[in-house]
């Protein structure tokens, strides 16, 4: 049939691609590109740029009467700073596995958490924690100090007294 | 088979699957080729859960630029970039006094892309709402609203008011002097049925305005209990109220047939291009598929010549486009004008002016008048009428054509000169002489609340709409009227509110007269 | 189909656009990158991020160390252009009070207008560096402070006795070493009245001079009276690291300015409360008829030079003030700002003043009439009289001095003068205390070099006359000056109850005998051009008719 042979072409063929539509790929590509750059800037956005955290350096005064080898933790930092005869040092509180606060006993320090044991100084002694109680700098004298939590100082360094 | 054997060969299909998964993967996430056969392209459009809204073939009256502007798209995704960026900035916003000033004053300065972000916010939440008002407009003026389309105008009217809500609500947010001094106002607005109430000595045991109030604000004053409900409102209720109302909407618009369209649309359109199927051509197989659902025929049996083209792209290509636009504007506004930031709220120092956001100028300017008529009585009834519109408009001329039907383009060039004339007129008259408090000291509020400009201006633009009716012997036409009237009212009341008004709401030409004090 | 294309492709390529302009704009058009990567650190360039000093309990989040690198809490030895220098040396460590407590300014901030507060809508902004000291009275109440005269005293004596030799004081001095090279300086004596000195310095001083190893100590040092040793105490205790602040301070409390305004509670009510002048915010200032730079250091130097040109319809009489003192009373009123921070961080002056009680200003007489009645009474009691204002009697009139009984000058002190200016600085709130009258009124006596007024053995009402008379002699010779009903016009209202309570008939008699000189009152005892001498019954006459007032309503 030369009718058949004339008929339109079919819902279901492709339709016949005269020319690449140069114009719908760029529009779609632009839009495309516009909205990622716009999804990479965004998410940019719940990093913060500053950290609303306290100065990690502070001031503390040691009380005269402090024996040697007993932590004096000043309230509401995680610091117990000791003076002996060598000296004064501050040694973290943090606990190096999953960072609970210590407890400070006579003997060394207790974590909470998983049980770690720290002794005096920061070692591990038993537990899960991957690394010492690191040492915090202090500087100052006469009984007043200044702590910097965000300087730590290889172990056994002490301020002289 | 041996044993042996059988294992390799699962073994070796288990290596093969795993060849072959990654573009199985792909396979099964796009379950059909790509959109080049209208089967395929159909399939594109209901396969997917985020286009099967959309029908699989648009008419192409719907795609003409003047059928609608893009308005409804503008504002759909005037609301996806603001429920983007708001939520972005949900990441440091903290609500509550004080300390809400201090996280904006962060995301202004300190957050990466923070200043950006709340920028690109309010910016899409003054385009949308514009847009959503030129939206309503559209359809007004196409007649777009009549049947079988009545009850998607009526959810339209209440996507308006949800997102004026989530505007206002937005408005505290910031918690500086322009937010708090706007807030304490709007929520004396909500307490303003106690002018009635007090009128007829009914307060202590019909305190709706009281009750109103203390609802929105939790308290007895605007503070941190009024921040955490609007905060809960923006960014949890009317949000979700609206993608609600918003899904209704759209699906509606699907139901009802598309976008209205004049019934001459096929002639308007001129024949289709060359290389636009006919209809039905070929193996009209399934002309009877809906037989069992569907009373009369499928719409497209007969209806040749095929007006429609596949939504995939067409349609989409306009839809994103739009999209892109509206990004485009906000974007652009975004860099130009920095969101505002006054000072932290300060509930001893009132801001004078202290002026609700711009869109509720008009309102504020009638309740300049009075609280309860500007604020309650005027608005309800405005938005009752407005619903009330394809109920009464029951004609048939003119749909989906702009000012069509009876009085046409000359009828509401009129209106606009009588709409404009009147509120510029009743303004200037009580901006110039007062109104009745100042000739009769002693007068009763109930007669100031029902008689003031903004009630005159209402009535006045009633009577004229009576007469257009009468005059043009259609219901459409004083429709026509009265839409165009009040448009116009709210233009002038908004701009003097915006523009004329100054402290102590008093009239000043412009700005640089204002008392310094 | 195209258009749609089209709108896409360029909807879509505006907005790459936008975007790649807000991304240059946020990440590097910011002056504080800028500022950054010029600065360098002891170990090369610094990191480029953003900085600030967090303080919980001043709800502070300083950012100023964003572009002011060196000044951040353990920054050493960073170069760079001048923004990047470290901080001075002072009393409080940037890293426990952040920025703004001191300098004011909006600390959240990152760019320089807003951080400074220049920009609109920021109620504080930052103190010009000139008066950067004004920042101490967001926490400090200096106590004690002595008038102007006597910290000039104490410094000529400092001067006089060269210790700035061996100390230094606010930068200056230290020279000279005693113990020769390689031995220690005297003490910085620049917050020595903060910290203390000890009690024996002179003592030990005049030890160490005498057992002197070396020649330095033998020569810097020797005797001094008595009396400049108190002035130089008073000097050595007002420095307290806040260089022209307390003389600023001194100098408010040797005008008089009390008198009229309050400052954290005390003083008089006719002016506003100063309490907080410091801390206005220029945003709700009216600026419309101050000439120049629209900050608050300027409204109020402006305010000062002539109050009623900046505040139209101002009861403030223009004082006449030199530019000295119109800088020092702006930086003093600058300093007020005190503020809300909790008392963990108020300082020792703050906590005397607040919760002790102890005053502002030195408890001696002539700091005290500095204080309270200097701008009316005139520095040396001499009397004033501002235009429009009622006259203020010469209160250090050596014929005033010598009729007035201590206790009739107490009591006006104290019960004041209804109806008229003068207040009741013993009963009002925020007025003075009993024995700040009786130093008053011995800083009177040794004003007008009256030790004590003379004798009166009389009763307080003996005079007998005829009070028809006294009306006529009245009418004559005093409603001129005292109005005809006694209601005060060049000279002040006699028809006062709680005057005419408290004077004697020998004080009135005496007043019109006697007058005052070197004022308008004439002595009516002798004759002049104008007026004969008026007889004892005359003037008893008077008193009678005058006495006629004292139940009058």
């Amino acid at each position: 049939m030369t009718a058949e042979a004339r008929a339109p072409r079919s819902r279901l063929d492709p339709e016949p691609v005269t020319r690449r539509d140069v114009l719908g790929l760029a529009a779609l590509w632009s839009a495309i590109t516009a909205l990622g750059f716009g999804l990479i800037g965004s998410l940019r956005l719940p990093r913060a740029a500053v950290l609303s955290s306290p100065s990690k350096k502070f001031r503390v005064t040691l009380p005269d009467s402090l024996p040697a080898g007993q932590a004096f933790v000043p309230p509401g930092r995680a610091v117990a700073l000791f003076r002996d005869a060598a000296g004064v040092y501050a040694v973290s509180l943090i606990c190096t596995h999953l960072g609970c606060v210590v407890k400070s006993t006579p003997t060394g320090f207790e974590c909470p958490c998983h049980g770690s044991r720290f002794t005096l100084d920061g070692t591990v002694a038993r537990g899960p924690a991957p690394q010492p109680l690191p040492w915090h700098k202090v500087t100052g004298g006469g009984g007043e100090y200044v702590v910097d939590e965000g300087a730590n100082v290889p172990q056994g360094t002490r301020l002289q007294a | 088979m041996s044993e042996q054997e059988r294992s390799s060969s699962a073994l070796r299909e288990f290596a093969r699957n795993l060849r072959q998964a990654p573009r199985r993967f792909l396979e099964t996430v796009f379950r059909h080729g790509p959109p080049r056969t209208d089967r395929t392209r159909s399939t594109f459009v209901f396969g997917n859960v985020f286009l099967h809204l959309h029908a699989a073939r648009t008419h192409r009256w719907s795609l003409r630029w003047t059928t609608t502007l893009g308005l409804g798209l503008v504002t759909a995704a005037a609301f996806v970039i603001t429920l983007v960026t708001g939520v972005l900035l949900m990441f440091y916003y903290k609500p509550y006094p004080d300390v809400a000033y201090q996280s904006i004053k962060d995301i202004h300065f300190v957050v990466p892309t923070g200043l950006f972000m709340r920028n690109v916010h309010r910016w899409a939440a003054n385009v949308m709402v514009v847009a959503v008002i030129l939206h309503m407009a559209r359809v007004f003026y196409t007649a777009a609203y009549r049947a079988p389309r009545e009850f998607n105008w009526v959810i339209g009217m209440g996507l308006l008011v949800t997102t004026l809500g989530l505007s206002f609500t937005g408005y505290l947010l910031p918690w500086d002097q322009l937010a708090y001094w706007a807030i304490t106002i709007g929520a004396n607005i909500a307490q303003s049925p106690r002018e009635i109430t007090d009128a007829l000595g009914i307060t202590d045991w019909a305190d709706i305005g009281g009750l109103q109030r203390q609802l929105l604000l939790g308290s007895d004053v605007v503070g941190e209990e009024a921040l955490i409900r609007f905060y809960l409102l923006h960014v949890m209720l009317l949000p979700l109220l609206l993608v609600a109302l918003l899904a209704v909407h759209f699906w509606r618009v699907r139901k009802d047939g598309g976008l209205a369209r004049p019934a001459d649309a096929d002639r308007r359109l001129g024949p289709p291009p060359a290389d636009a199927y006919p209809v039905f051509t070929e193996a009209p197989r399934k002309t009877y598929q809906l037989a069992a659902v569907v009373r009369g025929r499928t719409a497209a049996v007969g209806n040749g010549p095929e007006q429609t083209v596949p939504s995939m792209p067409h349609l989409f290509y306009a839809e994103l486009g739009v999209f892109m636009l509206t990004t485009l504007i906000c974007l652009a506004l975004s860099l130009w004008i920095d969101a505002p930031l006054k000072e932290l709220a300060n509930p001893n120092v009132p801001e004078n002016p202290a002026k609700a956001p711009w869109y509720f100028l008009g309102l504020q300017e009638c309740v300049s008048f009075s609280a309860f008529m500007g604020g309650v009585g005027i608005p309800l009834i405005v938005l009752a009428g407005l619903g009330l519109i394809p109920y009464l408009d029951r004609e048939e001329r003119g749909t989906g054509v702009w000012c069509g039907g009876p009085g046409g383009w000359p009828l509401v060039r009129w209106a606009t000169l009588f709409g404009l004339a009147a509120a510029i007129g009743v303004e200037a008259f009580a901006i110039r002489c007062g109104w009745l408090r100042e000739w009769f000291p002693d007068i009763p509020q109930l007669v100031i609340t029902f008689v003031n400009p903004g009630t005159l201006l209402a009535a006045l633009y009633a009577l004229f709409s009576l007469f257009v009716v009468r005059k043009q012997n259609s219901v459409r036409a004083g429709a026509l009227a009265l839409f165009t009237c009040f448009l116009c009212g709210f233009v002038v009341l908004t701009i003097i509110g915006t523009y004329f008004r100054g402290p102590n709401w008093e009239f000043f030409w412009s700005p640089a007269d204002w008392p310094k004090h | 189909m195209n258009r749609n294309k089209n709108l896409l492709l360029l909807s879509s390529l505006g907005v790459l656009a936008l975007l790649v302009a807000a991304a240059v704009q946020e990440n590097i058009l910011k002056s504080w990158r800028r500022i950054q990567g010029a600065a360098r650190g002891e170990a090369g360039p610094v990191d480029v991020r953003l900085r600030q000093i967090v303080v919980p309990g001043l709800k502070a989040a300083d950012r100023c160390v964003s572009c002011h690198v060196g000044m951040a809490p353990g920054e050493t030895g960073i170069a760079g252009p001048s923004v990047v220098a470290a901080h001075p040396p002072v009393a409080h460590d940037p890293g426990e009070y952040g920025c703004t407590a001191c300098h004011g300014g909006q600390g959240r901030a990152t760019e320089e207008a807003d951080a400074h507060g220049a920009a609109p809508f920021w109620p504080e902004p930052m103190l010009e560096a000139r008066h950067a000291y004004a920042g101490c009275g967001t926490c400090h109440t200096h106590v004690r402070v002595p008038n102007e005269m006597a910290l000039e005293r104490g410094q000529r004596v400092f001067e006089r006795l060269d210790c700035l030799a061996c100390h230094k004081l606010d930068g200056r001095g230290g020279t000279l070493r005693p113990g020769g090279a390689g031995g220690m300086e005297g003490p910085d004596l620049s917050r020595v009245g903060a910290a203390g000195a000890a009690v024996d310095w002179y003592e030990e001083h005049l030890r160490k001079a005498r057992e002197g190893a070396d020649a330095t100590w033998k020569t810097c040092f020797g005797p001094t009276e008595e009396d400049a040793r108190r002035d130089l105490d008073v000097y050595l205790a007002s420095r307290v690291g806040a260089p022209g602040l307390v003389e600023a301070k001194a100098l408010f409390h040797t005008l008089g300015c009390r008198g009229c305004h309050k400052v954290n509670g005390v003083g008089g009510d006719d002016g506003p409360d100063l309490t907080r002048a410091g801390a206005r915010d220029p945003g709700r200032t009216d600026f419309t008829h101050v000439p120049g730079a629209p900050t608050l250091a300027n409204w109020q130097a402006e305010h000062l030079r002539d109050p009623a040109k900046i505040v139209p319809g101002s009861l403030m009489p223009a004082l006449g003030l030199t530019e000295e003192q119109v800088d020092g009373l702006t930086f003093y009123l600058l300093s007020l700002r005190k503020s809300g921070f909790p008392e963990a961080y108020w300082p020792k002056d703050r906590i005397l003043a607040e919760r002790f009680g102890e005053r502002e200003f030195a408890a001696d007489g002539a700091t005290l009439y500095g204080t309270f009645c200097a701008a009316c009474h005139g520095a040396q009691g001499q009397g004033m009289r501002y235009p429009g204002m009622s006259v203020a009697p010469a209160v250090a009139n050596a014929d005033f001095l010598a009729v007035a009984a201590d206790e009739f000058i107490a009591g006006t002190v104290e019960r004041g003068r209804p109806g008229r200016r003068m207040p009741a600085w013993g009963e009002k709130e925020g007025g003075l205390r009993p024995q700040e009258v009786r130093a008053v009124v011995e800083h009177l006596r040794a004003l007008g070099g009256v030790a004590a007024a003379e004798a009166d053995t009389e009763p307080p009402h003996w005079a007998e006359g005829d009070a028809e008379a006294g009306a006529r002699l009245y009418g004559a010779y005093c409603a001129g000056c005292h109005g005809a009903a006694g209601e005060g016009a060049d000279g002040p209202a006699l028809k006062n109850r709680v005057l005419l309570s408290t004077a004697t008939d020998t004080y009135l008699a005496q007043t019109i005998a006697r007058g005052r000189r070197g004022t308008s009152m004439p002595g009516f005892g002798n004759a002049s051009t104008v007026h004969p001498a008026l007889s004892a019954e005359d003037t008893e006459a008077l008193v009678r008719f005058i006495r006629k007032w004292e139940n009058a309503p």
